[in-house]
This record gives structure tokens, sequence and C-alpha cells, in this order.
């Protein structure tokens, strides 16, 4: 061994063993650094997950790696929405050309268009439903059709017709039990329509009269229920076809795509099942959920008490939706299912949601087995043609009819209302609502000025431009909640629904219109800076006046809470590591103060300056980096614990978009680590050097004082 | 006479207390000449300790000089002073002052680890041959605090020696302890100085301890009153 190893040896052996002494302020210092670095990595590393969660949530779902959008807009392009509104956006007039220009950009592999808005829909109402289904049976008895199955259904759909107006008479009555007088006058009238429709004389009268019969059902008993009406529905219109390609988690749960080129929409499929499945079944499916993956229980939670609670007084939505005849069957198996002798359905109903955490999952799966096929689970149908209505760009509503043709869901965001609550709209149909004049929007403008004019044109073909040929009304399947909805879209009624079902557009078509901003895929998706720039570059070049912004800016306040986490972590790092510095250093100069004999010694005998400096810094270092390393490696082991447990869950709606996915599972951040003992280092070397310039000061005559 | 290790010429050394000077050496000169055995003795505040310090490279005086092994202390760096310690003097002092955390064996190699000249193997040697001299081999391994007072103080006497200085100082050695055991204190340094020739200077202001150096220069109010020889090397 070289002999001047043995110095530094020494030198390292004071300093550790001074450690030792000191346990006190060792533990102290420790301690400190322990938890400073263990929020580090832990923080950071979740801090990083989140990020790359969202990342993938929002690349993946919706944003593209960029977006660009007019750069005059008023508002900031907002993916998931902004304060409380859609934001305004200046229209892309010719997405055509801004697809053309920025494709030709190198990285650059899609240009997704877009427009984001928000809805109503009209969901319908059951009572409509059923007086549809009589209208229907009517309407063939009128016409001579006379059969014994047309006659047991005509039976059956009336009886469900009264079943409802009795149930609507009991609600109203137990309304009535709680109102004050002056609701009571003004349901007076609702009062005695209801009273009369459930009496046998109106229904003998049915016989006799029966388009007479229906037309006070729709007119006094239809309005009443309360269930249907509208609500609203988020959506992106969109390319549809580049849409499915471009973000591959987007997938057809449900249903179908909609055909290429055709208009028709694809509803969210969380979308559907917070607002459009039957509100019993929706609460089934939440407490499953509490109970699978929160380990929540209906004993001990309040919440799914009150939701057990509400699914046994909450019973017309699903007793509404039978007739008879389904009435019967439902009540059959709930007896089976329950091994219960009860004649009564809405009894057999309570117990069925009367659930405990030890008979949930039999209850569940017996709903979902023998009661949901009875039932129409969704107000709206795959299949069905829904209207929506929009206030579009010139004030006025827009109305559009729109084909459901499925539901669609984000791989690993399915639980998420970000993500979930969206639809996917066909650009055509979107213009329409948006407003902004198509070529079948300006044909049917030139129509509306043909009929005002009418020597201009013959009038079979103002007549066929106007109403398009649209057919008999029978063809109108579901007038009755269609029309109600039209009426109210004024002049923008939808014309020719039928032959707008069956357009196919061609690309050109879809391309060569309006679109409020566009989604950029790019080919190497780690290139986000630099192809900004390029894309950036490429707009001014062709007078686009686009703005273009990352995904996280596209994505507004959402995309910034990673940012917000990554502040207050941070902060509360930085908090802790001054806090730190403030306490080691005065640990070690409290430590210094009393071994200045001892430093006085060493001097004397002959070590230098140095050697004493660099001992005490050896003591903040070593301690620094002892309990940092282990800060560290607590830090990893408490991440891989989580790991091991299967991750955070995400408990909330929110938190499922945040970890992109039900669990976030952290992994530990390379960053986390090197900023983590980065900043042990510094910690410790700041802290320890004014202790180590005491101990320089500390002259030889020191050793020489006298014991007091 | 072979030349002096230490020769002090006229040294004054003035101390600020506050607003007022204190002159704790007024005009002291000395020499000290290898294998002597020599006793400063005053009473407290008479300036021995300052003269100690100016002798063993830790002070330097106002003015006149102080040579230590030919080199006056004045023209040197701090390092170079510190260098001087290291290899030329051995400190004993008052209160013992060894390191807490090293053990008895370690505390006696320390200036060798300074020193960083000897291997492993000689340091071994002489720390052990010291530890035997001051018969405190078996507590090698032990650590100070669990030592008495005079093995503690027979320890810092092999640390002072292990470096094998030409001069070794001591601040009133036995303060700190009884007198029986503060005399075989003194007695042990002096075998030292009869074994090896080690030049000791140490102040004391207690007769018996005085009455076993060879001789004593009194010292009083910052001035050198007398040197008497007591019993002259043999």
């Amino acid at each position: 061994m070289l002999p001047a190893t043995g110095k530094v040896k020494v030198l390292f052996r004071i300093a550790l063993r001074n450690l030792a002494a000191g346990r006190a302020r060792t533990a102290i210092i420790g301690t400190i650094l322990l938890v400073g670095t263990l929020l580090v990595v832990v923080g950071s590393s979740l801090v990083e997950s989140v990020d790359r969660g969202m990342r993938s949530s929002i690349q993946g779902s919706l944003g593209g790696q960029l977006q660009v959008y007019d750069a005059r807009s008023k508002d900031e392009l907002a993916l998931y929405g902004g304060m409380g509104r859609e934001p305004l956006l200046e229209p892309i007039v010719d997405f055509s050309r801004v697809k053309a220009e920025l494709e030709k950009v190198p990285n650059v592999k899609r240009v997704i268009p877009m427009g984001i808005d928000q809805a109503l829909v009209a969901t319908g109402n059951q009572i409509d439903v059923a007086l549809e289904r009589l209208r229907a049976d009517v309407r063939r008895l009128e016409a001579g059709e006379d059969d014994p199955e047309l006659r047991r259904r005509y039976q059956a759909h009336q009886a469900h017709v009264r079943r409802m107006v009795t149930l609507l008479r009991d609600d109203l009555k137990s309304a009535r039990a709680l109102a004050d007088d002056e609701l009571l006058r003004e349901r007076k009238r609702d009062g005695d329509d209801l009273a009369r429709a459930a009496s046998d004389d109106f229904w003998a009268g049915f016989e006799r009269d029966r388009l007479a019969g229906l037309e006070f059902l729709e007119n006094r008993i239809a309005p009443q229920g309360m269930e249907g009406g509208m609500t609203y529905v988020r959506y992106v219109g969109t390319d549809l076809d580049a849409f499915m390609e471009a973000f591959d988690r987007a997938h057809v749960v449900e249903g179908e795509r909609v055909p290429s080129g055709h208009r028709g929409i694809l509803l969210g499929k969380w979308y559907a099942e917070e607002y459009l499945k039957i509100k019993n079944a929706r609460r089934l499916d939440k407490i499953k959920d509490a109970r699978d993956f929160q380990r929540r229980r209906i004993a001990t939670d309040e919440e799914l008490r009150r939701w057990v609670k509400e699914n046994t007084n909450q019973l017309s939505e699903i007793q509404m939706q039978l007739d008879p005849l389904q009435a019967e069957e439902a009540a059959a198996r709930l007896r089976r299912g329950l091994g219960s002798a009860e004649r009564d359905l809405s009894r057999l109903l309570v117990e069925l949601f009367s659930t405990t955490d030890a008979d949930f999952e039999k209850k569940y799966r017996l709903f979902y087995d023998e009661l949901a096929p009875l039932l129409q689970l969704y107000k709206i149908r795959i299949g069905d043609t829904i209207t929506i209505k929009a206030p579009s760009r010139s004030g006025y509503y827009s109305s559009v009819n729109v084909k459901v043709y499925g539901f669609v869901e984000f791989r690993g965001l399915e639980k998420s209302r970000l993500a979930g609550v969206m639809s996917l709209l066909d650009l055509m149909t979107w213009r329409d609502l948006y407003g902004y004049l198509t070529k079948e929007k300006a044909e049917e403008v030139r129509a509306l000025r043909d009929q005002v004019g009418a020597r201009q044109v013959p009038r079979e073909s103002a007549e066929a431009e106007l109403f398009g040929g649209g057919g008999p009304a029978v063809e109108k399947q579901r007038a009755g909640r269609i029309d109600e909805a039209a009426l109210l879209a004024g002049i923008a009624r939808p014309a020719r629904t039928q032959d707008l079902a069956a357009q196919a557009y061609s690309q050109e078509e879809i391309d060569r219109g309006v679109a409020l901003n566009a989604a950029l895929i790019l080919r190497d998706p780690s290139r986000i800076r630099a192809t900004m720039e390029d894309v950036e570059r490429a707009s001014r070049r062709a007078g686009l006046g686009l703005k273009v912004v990352d995904w996280q800016k596209a994505s507004g306040l959402v995309g910034q809470s990673v940012t917000m986490f990554r502040i207050v972590l941070y902060t509360a790092v930085l908090i802790i590591f001054a806090v730190a510095l403030v306490i080691i250093n005065n640990a070690m100069v409290m430590a210094t103060l009393q071994r200045v004999r001892e430093i006085g010694t060493m001097r004397a005998i002959g070590a230098q300056r140095r050697f004493v400096t660099a001992m005490l810094l050896v003591e903040t270092a070593a301690v620094s980096l002892l309990f940092g390393v282990l800060g560290a490696v607590l830090g990893a082991a408490a991440l891989w614990a989580v790991r091991a447990w299967g991750g955070i869950p995400a408990t909330n709606d929110q938190l499922y978009f945040f970890f992109s996915g039900p669990a976030l599972l952290p992994a530990l951040g390379t960053t986390g680590v090197a900023v983590s003992l980065g900043l042990v280092l510094v910690v410790s070397m700041l802290s320890g050097f004014y202790p180590a310039i005491i101990a320089m000061k500390v002259t030889p005559v020191e050793a020489m004082a006298a014991d007091d | 006479m072979s030349a002096p290790i230490v020769s002090v010429e006229n040294v004054f050394r003035t101390y600020r207390l506050g607003k007022s000077e204190v002159q704790a050496l007024r005009g002291v000169s000395l020499e000290i000449h290898p294998g002597e055995f020599l006793a400063v003795a005053g009473p407290s505040g008479s300036g021995k300790t300052t003269l100690l310090n100016l002798v063993g490279c830790v002070d330097t005086p106002t003015s006149g000089v102080v040579r230590v092994d030919g080199r006056d202390t004045s023209a040197l760096s701090e390092r170079a002073l510190t260098d001087l310690r290291l290899r030329r003097i051995g400190f004993i002092f008052q209160s013992f002052n060894l390191v807490a955390v090293l053990s008895v064996f370690q505390n006696v190699e320390f200036p060798l680890l300074l020193q960083g000249e000897a291997t492993r193997k000689e340091r071994e040697q002489r720390v052990l041959a010291l530890l035997d001299a001051v018969g405190l081999r078996e507590h090698a391994r032990h650590r100070p605090s669990e030592l008495s007072g005079g093995q503690r103080q027979r320890v810092a006497v092999a640390r002072a020696l292990v470096g094998r200085p030409r001069l070794v100082l001591a601040d009133e050695p036995t303060a700190n302890l009884d007198s029986t055991t503060g005399a075989t204190i003194i007695d042990l340094m002096r075998d030292l100085n009869r074994r090896d020739g080690t030049t000791f200077l140490f102040s004391t202001h207690d007769q018996k301890v005085m009455s076993h150096a060879h001789a004593v220069v009194r010292i009083a109010d910052g001035q050198l009153q007398a040197r008497e020889t007591l019993n002259p090397a043999a």
C-alpha cells in the first residue's frame, strides 16, 4: 500500500467514526435527506409516469402529436373542453389545402380534420315508443288487416300503454302528497287527463275510434312521460376512416364502423353508459366496479348504500318499458332467479335491487342474464337515427338526423370521462351542424329561393327539391320522436334524411370544406419540437395562417395538469432541501465547534488545513450520500412495491385518464434518481462549506487551551 | 557545544485584547540544545504558554527571531510551519488531546500517516515499540475514553515521539494529573530523553515536577529570570 493512501484512509476513518459517534445528529440529518430523496424519487417517478400516461391518452385518443388551427382564433384550442364551454375557433375554410401543404412536411404522416362541439340530442320517450308501436298496429287494423297474431300484439301494446298511464297516475299521486297548492292546480289537468286515460270507459271508446284515442294519448299523455327529452352529446366531427386509422386506440365495441364516406355517428361508449343507459343498470355497474376495483363494500360504504336505495326506489324506468306480456315474463324469470313466490313485479324488482355484499354478484348476473334481454338498455339503440341540434354559426339552430352505427371506445381509457364522453361524427354532418355552407346546404338554400320565386321553376321540380322525394310518411318509422325536434329546428329542418344517409362522399368532398382544427400524426413522435417548426414554416410558406401547438398545449387545462403537478412537487422538494440545507449546515457547524480542540490538535501535530477541511466535507458528503442513496433505494423499493400490488388504482374517471388505464404503474424515473442524488450532493457541499471554513480557521493554538 | 535546535532572540509577543494590548513576552532570549530536558517555570499568565507556542511553531513573534531547526519561523508560510511541526516537533498537551474516535494504536499512528513516508509495516513496528515503551501495548485497541488520565497522557507521549521529532514540547503535561501520576509521566519523558536523546521542553508551575529537569528557566511578566542547572545530563 502506498504510504499516502494511509492519510486518505485515516481521513475517512475519522469522518465516518465521527458520524457514528454523533448518532443523534447523523440520524436527524439522515432522516431529512432520506425523506427528501425519497420524495424526489417517488414524486418525480409518479409525475413522469402520469406524464407518460397522459401523453399516451391524449396522443392516442384525440390529440395526435401536433394540432393546428386558425391563428386568428379568439380562444386557444382545448380538445377536452375549455372553461365551461367549447373554445371559439375561427374555421379553416378549406381543409384540403391544409392537408395538402402539411402532408408535404417530411415527418407528418397524417392530417386529420376535426371539429369539436357539443349539441343537444333527443333521446326519446318510452310512451312515445309504446304509442308508436300501438299506432303501427292501429294503422294495419284500420287498413283492414286482421289476424290473431296482430290482434294479440295489439292487445299487448294497448295494455302496455294502459300500464304506463297507470304508472304515471300513481307517480303523480305520490308527487301530490308532497306538492304545494300551486303545483296541484297546475297539474290538475294532467291528473284529469291521466284519470281519463286510465279509465275503462276510455279504453272501451278506444275500440270505437282508435285514431281519436291515439290523438288524445299522444297530445295529452305522452308529454307527461318525463324521462325522455334532450341530453347533451360532445362529438368530434372528423374524417372517420382517417381517424380510426390514425388513432388506433379507438375501436368500435358494439355495432360497426360507419361505412366509408357515409354519414353516421359512433357514440362514445362511456357516454352511452353514463347518459343513455337505464339508470338502474348503470348503478349496478357502478356498484360492481366499486366492489371489484376499489374493494368497497355495500355494508360499509355510504355511497354504495345510496345507490342500492335509489335502485329500489326508482323502478318506473324499467316498468314503463315492459308491456304486460313482457312484464309477466319478467316476473316469472325473477321468481325463478330469486326463488320467490311473489306475484307482483314491482316487489320482485325491489327484491332484485335490494343487493347486499353477499348476494350482489348473483343478482347482478340475474339482472343482465334474465331481465336485461327484455329491456332496451340504452335510450338510443344502434341503428337508430337520432336528431342532433346545435347552434350554428349563423345563430339559428341547425338540426340534423344521423344514424347511430355503434359505440366507440378508446383502449385503456374505457372509464375516462374525458375520453369516453366523445362521440365520433362524420365530417359532412358536422359541417351541417356547424352551419357552414356545404354543397347540399347550398342546394337546399337555392331550392328555398326557388320556391319563393316560384315562377323561375316548374312547380313539380321545386317540390321535389324542397321535400327531397322524402317518400310517404310511413317510412319515417319513428316520426313521433323525430318530428318534435325537427319542428323546433325551424328553417334548418332536415331535408331528405333518407337520401343523405344513403349518400357516399368521395375523399375529395370530405377534405374540401370547413374544419376547426387538425391533428397531425407524426412518423417519428419523438421529434415533436423540430416538426413543429417545420409545420410552422410550411404554414407560413403556403399562407395558411395556422397556429401550431403540441398535444399538451392542445389539450387545454387537462394537459397543463402535469405541469402543475411538477411545479407542486418541485416546490415541495425545494422547500425540503432548503430546510435540509439549513439544518445540516447548523448541525455541522455545531459539530465543528465542539471539535475545535480536536481540530486544533491535528493542526498542531502537523495536519494541513486542507486535511481538516476535507475531513469535514467527507463527513457531510458521506452522510448525504449514504442517506441519499438509501432514500433513492427506498423510493425505488416503494415504487416496486406499488407495481407489485397492481399499481395505484384509478379511483375516479379523471385519474383513469391521467393514468391512461385502470391503474398507474409507476416506473422508476432516471431523472428522479439523478436529480435527487444531484440535489443531495449540492446540498451537502453547500451545507458542509461553512463548517469547513470554520475548521480551516481553527489554529493549533486552540489545542493548547487548558480544560476549564 | 552543538548548534541549538531552538534559538529565541530578543522576542516580543503582543496580543490585542479588545482595545488594550497585552505584552505576553518582553525581550526573551533562549537557546535549547539537543538532548536537553528543560523546564519552563512560572506562575500562570507569566508567558510560558506563549513561549512554548512560539517554539512550537504554532505562533510567530511580534518582533525578534525564533529559529527552529535553523529556520526563522516568521519567514515561513503556514504550510511550511505545519510541515515543520509535523516533521520536527512533537506535542504533549495539558488535556491529552487524543482523537476520541481513534483507538490508542491509531492515535499514535496518526502523525506517521500525516507524514506519509513510513510503510504500513514500519508504522506498526514503530507504534508498537513506543506503546511498549510507555507500557500500553495491551491497550492498543482501546479507545481513549476507556483509559485513565495517566494512561491517556502516556499515549500522548507515544504520539509525540512516534514521528521521531528533534524536539518535544509539553505544556503543563502534569496539570491534569495527580502528583504521583504526574511524576511517572515526567519520569517516562526523562527515560525517553535519556534513551533516544530526544530534546524536551516542558512548562510547569509544580516544584516537584521541575526538580526532574536538567535545567529550569524561570519566567515572570514575560521576561526570563534565570536559567538554573539542576541535574546536568548524565
